[in-house]
């Protein structure tokens, strides 16, 4: 009798060891996160394979830090340049783009810069410069930062230092509400826009959008398992080639804000 | 990637060759903290007199709410005066929010209750024969009520710096309502969160080291004034 | 300067102190009030040094023939030194000074007048000493001195040597006495010593059952 109740036990044991949930990390950005994607995409993920994913929602450099740390398993960022450089250092391995959104320029609805109506980002941010009305940064080396600096540097400004250029260095929502307090301009991405505009009840509109160089490419990439023997690259690898796949890119291309906004526009190739 | 001795030694580094974002970060934050406090002594030294020396209905009531007040959590302070300065706020057309004003704002009301509290402690504690042997020379009720702050002038200052040393310290309330902008709202606190959540190691131990400094020369002062005003007991 | 206490009474917690005591206090003499100790010696002295009001009757001072009206401008001529002298945090001169500055005497005067009362006291010695540190005999006589440099028209003492030792007793004692020859100053006093009251009274009343007697 005893034999059986110890076999069943031990049985019991192994079967809830092997159903038992899986769980990998991914670090991601806070815009990301805010916009809700994978509120909507990590639970059809775990449906069809059982993995859970934890996200860590971080600027872009602290995701990629921890990311070469080995304190996740999986990355999704969008900052195309420094994942392919870290791919090149050897901390990651598999990266894919999978999606991109638009970043546009928002700022006080009266536009006191006279930015509307301009096409190219860089004079816009020319303009706000020479006008009068502060800029805010995230200023924490996010891929909406870098994206930042590049048109800085194509405006041919040095904003760091500048009275009228405030960084905040944390994400892109609460930089948006220090831009709405302190009636300024900032550069933020179509998603977060959409789904925080109406939520923190902003006082603002996009002021420029459109300019190509706006475009913001999400690309994703595991954990080199050479690098950190403990990543779970197995599991990461099921992520990755299935956001990649033609189910998982419809369903990013399916996922919509609760205005009806799609707010990704997938493209893995 | 570093390991802490890195952290530790970079961040000596930085004190020793005096950063001038360090310097920057640790002048806003004596400046924030200073302001509060000269601003709060005005205001609750006058009230600690009145609370400790006249008598008038409800005195009871509002010592009592002063004494509550002191352990006000700062969090809670910087989400009432947020949601004062905000735009959407009844004082939102000050345009306040997310600036040196509304930080020095925030720590000014943590600061009022401790400094109105302790130096109504103070004055209280001045022996009655004092108040009478400046009547008896007499003095108007106003030279009285003088002489009883400074035969109290040990224990106000304690006040003071007590509460000065509370308001260095605090991190919630300046967070939410500066903002924590880069040169312009960051002072010691809020950066040693911020940059410990980046994994910015070398910036918030240095802070953190010059922040302990600060803390601890506040508590050797007090502990000094403390003692003189011991050693003052016929 | 004359003073008057007229019928006072005076109740606590609604036991009868101090029930009718009448006085035309002597210019320029020492009056010496004795009694039992809790019989309301301070309290009538408080009342008629203007720091406390009584329940009933009056107290009147007068310069000349015209009555004076209690304001600040009488109450800074006459001066009451407590039994507990409530020193100042601050050295001996600062507490005689005291009296002097608050009443806007100039600071040229200032030092003089210090000296002058330290010297009556002979504690111009300990001038720059911290107040707080002197002995309780010393202390008396600095509540004494600080009371002198106001140059008070009536001065009351409220058990002046109480709490102080034999030696002290006897300065203070010829302090009071100096007080009358050489500053024609009124003073009334309270003591519950017998022989002191002796020593140096000109007149002397006692207290009994909240009513004065004349005893000399």
């Amino acid at each position: 009798m005893k034999k059986i109740f110890v076999l069943a036990l031990l049985f019991t044991c192994m079967a809830t060891a092997a159903f038992a949930e899986t769980r990998i990390r991914m670090a991601s950005t806070t815009s990301t996160q805010n916009s809700g994607l994978f509120d909507y995409l990590l639970p059809i993920f775990e449906k069809k394979t059982g993995i859970k994913i934890d996200v860590v929602a971080v600027g872009t450099g602290a995701s990629i830090e921890i990311g070469k740390r080995g304190d996740a398993d999986v990355v999704f960022v969008h900052a195309k340049e420094q994942e392919l450089q870290a791919v090149q250092e050897g901390w990651f391995v598999n990266r894919h783009d999978v999606m991109y959104n638009d970043f546009v320029v928002i700022g006080p609805p009266t536009d006191p810069a006279k930015v509307t109506g301009m096409k190219s980002a860089a004079d816009a941010l020319k303009t706000i410069a020479a006008s009068g009305s502060s800029f805010v940064s995230r200023g924490d080396k996010s891929g909406t930062h870098t994206k930042e600096l590049s048109l800085w540097k194509k405006a041919g400004i040095e904003p760091a230092g500048q009275k009228w250029y405030l960084e905040a260095g944390q994400g892109m929502e609460k930089t948006q509400r220090i831009a709405d307090e302190k009636r300024a301009y900032t550069l933020t991405d179509r998603g977060t826009w959409l789904a925080t505009k109406d939520k923190d009840r902003l006082d603002m509109a996009i002021v420029l959008e459109g300019d190509p160089v706006l475009f913001n490419q999400y690309g994703v990439m595991a954990v080199n398992p050479e690098k950190h023997k403990h990543a779970k690259y197995k599991e990461a690898m099921e992520f990755v080639n299935w956001i990649i796949s033609k189910d998982g890119q419809a369903t990013l291309a399916a996922f919509k804000d609760k205005n009806g906004n799609a707010l990704f526009i997938p493209n893995a190739k | 990637m570093y390991s802490f001795t890195e952290g530790f030694r970079q961040a000596f580094v930085l004190i020793l060759h005096l950063d001038a974002q360090l310097i920057g970060i640790i002048l806003l934050s004596l400046k924030v903290s200073g302001l509060a406090l000269v601003i709060a002594t005005v205001l609750g030294l006058p009230l600690g007199a009145v609370l400790g020396l006249t008598r008038f209905p409800g005195r009871g009531l509002a010592v009592s709410i002063m004494n509550t007040f002191m352990g006000l959590p700062p969090v809670v302070v910087g989400l009432f005066v947020y949601l004062l300065l905000s735009r959407k706020g009844p004082l939102g057309f000050l345009g306040l929010l997310y600036s040196p004003t509304a930080m020095i704002i925030a720590q000014t009301i943590l600061a009022f209750p401790i400094v109105t509290a302790l130096c109504r402690s103070a004055i209280v504690s001045v022996d009655l024969i004092i108040r009478q042997a400046a009547q008896t020379l007499g003095a108007t009720r106003q030279q009285e009520t003088l002489t009883i702050i400074r035969e109290a002038r040990f224990g106000i200052l304690s006040a003071i710096i007590a509460a000065f040393g509370r308001v260095m310290a605090e991190v919630g309330a300046i967070l939410i309502v500066g903002g924590n902008i880069a040169g312009y709202t960051r002072v010691m606190t809020t950066t040693i969160a911020l940059e410990t959540d980046k994994g910015n190691f070398e910036l918030a131990l240095a802070l953190g080291f010059v922040l302990l400094s600060i803390s601890f020369a506040i508590n050797f002062v007090l502990l000094r004034v403390q003692q003189r005003s011991l050693g003052r007991t016929a | 300067m004359k003073l008057l206490a007229s019928h006072i009474r005076k109740v606590y917690d609604e036991k009868p102190v101090l029930v009718d005591c009448s006085c035309e206090f002597a210019d320029r003499n020492i009056t010496v009030l004795m009694g039992r100790n809790g019989c309301g010696k301070s309290t009538f002295l408080r009342i008629c040094a203007l720091l406390e009001h009584a329940d009933g009757g009056t107290v009147t001072y007068a310069d000349a023939d015209s009555v004076l009206p209690p304001d600040l401008a009488l109450r800074r001529r006459i001066t009451l030194v407590l039994p507990r002298i409530g020193v100042f945090n601050t050295t001996v001169s600062g507490n005689v000074a005291y009296g002097l500055m608050i009443r806007g005497v100039s600071r040229r005067e200032i030092p003089r007048r210090v000296h002058n009362a330290l010297a009556f006291v002979a504690l111009e010695h300990k001038t720059e000493q911290r107040a707080l540190t002197l002995s309780s005999g010393e202390t008396q006589r600095l509540g004494i001195a600080r009371a002198l440099a106001i140059e008070p028209e009536i001065l009351f003492l409220d058990e002046p040597t109480a709490s102080v030792d034999e030696e002290n007793t006897g300065i203070i004692e010829s302090i009071i006495l100096k007080m009358k020859e050489e500053m024609r100053t009124t003073v009334i006093m309270t003591t519950h010593d017998r022989d002191q009251a002796e020593r140096v009274a000109d007149e002397l009343l006692y207290l009994k059952n909240g009513r004065l007697e004349a005893l000399r």
